[in-house]
């Protein structure tokens, strides 16, 4: 698995994420890649108020990470046909944007 | 130097040079990289020569396709190892463990010794290896990731599913019990059921239900029975004549 270079997930912006997924269905690998990097150590210091939580059920449904944001965002990731980097990356992408929203407001 | 320079730099009336120009320019070969003019930079720049790729020599690269799995020494051992697992514990959890310090996992451990469960990590490969020889191999899509066995000889389930509950990290995916793969839902419903004795105290109940119920319509008043009996009749009766009605009717 590719690790990216900046690996260290910063939580700030993110109030809530919820991962839900069925083990023992074939397209599960990318979002239980995703809930392992999400909710490291690292991940999980940035913000200690963020809960990561994970659903795990059993009628072949889809695997969906829900993230809800501080702001009342929510970004929906049907991790399916995704691979974890992507998911990541769209994430990763997603919260810096909201970080430098956050940062410019505040020193306005 | 300099008005040599600015006085071909500038042809026009009033045209800025492109370029600031060096405060002494040096000489033509010099021991450094002599800076280049802007647009001498850009030419060469979008001119550059990018060879053409060419695919390496065919046996250069061992080839992707073939991926023999080589049976380390360790490996085996360790295939050994789950074989006594699966056959000496009864229960078998998976679960995901997202992000454990030492901390947790050692109170987690403290939990589950209590009642007698032991935390086992095997590499996903070997268990991968030998979940696909043995009759298991349904279990084979669990073990992707951080994954953590949890073992033990009798099935506890209840205590397992509350110590889980109380540390949010840990994310049961399944478990086999008695020879038997359940889901998380299995698993809970599992943890519900009544225990053994009470089980075969309900079903030898419903079974004598029936005898114990004529024996003690045996044991009361002798008059009781046999009106009890002639209502019996009567209803019998009823019924034929109700019947019989119905048959002439269609």
């Amino acid at each position: 698995m590719a690790a990216p270079r900046k690996a260290s997930v910063i939580l700030k912006t993110v109030k809530k994420i919820s991962v839900q997924f069925c083990p023992f269905e074939s397209n599960v690998r990318s979002t239980r890649e995703f809930l392992a990097m999400v909710g490291s150590e690292k991940a999980r210091a940035t913000n200690m108020n963020c809960e990561v939580t994970s659903i795990v059920k059993h009628d072949k449904s889809e695997p969906v990470v829900d993230v809800t944001y501080v702001d009342g965002e929510r970004l929906l990731m049907k991790g399916a046909k995704l691979t974890s980097t992507e998911m990541l990356s769209a994430f990763q992408t997603r919260c810096r944007a909201k970080d430098t929203q956050t940062i410019a407001g505040g020193k306005k | 130097m300099a008005a040599t320079l600015c006085a071909k730099l500038l042809p026009k009336q009033g045209w800025l040079p492109l370029s600031v120009s060096v405060r002494h320019g040096s000489k033509a070969v010099t021991r450094h990289k002599r800076p280049q003019h802007i647009l001498k930079q850009k030419l060469l720049a979008v001119t550059e020569y990018i060879p053409p790729k060419r695919d390496a020599p065919p046996d250069a690269y061992p080839s992707k396709i073939k991926r023999e799995e080589e049976c380390t020494g360790l490996m085996l051992l360790i295939k050994e190892d789950l074989k006594k697992v699966f056959q000496d514990h009864k229960m078998i959890a998976v679960v995901q463990n997202n992000n454990s310090n030492a901390e947790d996992m050692l109170t987690l451990r403290h939990r589950l010794h209590k009642h007698s469960i032991s935390v086992k990590f095997f590499p996903n490969q070997v268990m991968r290896l030998f979940l696909s020889d043995s009759v298991y191999s349904s279990m084979a899509p669990l073990f992707i990731g951080p994954t953590v066995l949890f073992v033990s000889k009798e099935p506890k389930v209840r205590e397992m599913l509350s110590t889980l509950r109380a540390s949010p990290h840990m994310t049961l995916l399944g478990a086999c019990i008695d020879n038997t793969l359940l889901s998380v839902q299995g698993v809970v419903s599992y943890s519900k059921l009544p225990s053994m004795t009470v089980v075969q105290g309900e079903l030898v109940s419903g079974l004598t239900m029936l005898t114990s119920h004529t024996v003690s319509v045996l044991q009361r008043h002798p008059g009781h029975l046999s009106a009890l009996l002639q209502q019996y009749v009567k209803q019998q009766s009823a019924e034929d004549a109700s019947e019989a009605k119905t048959e002439s009717a269609t």
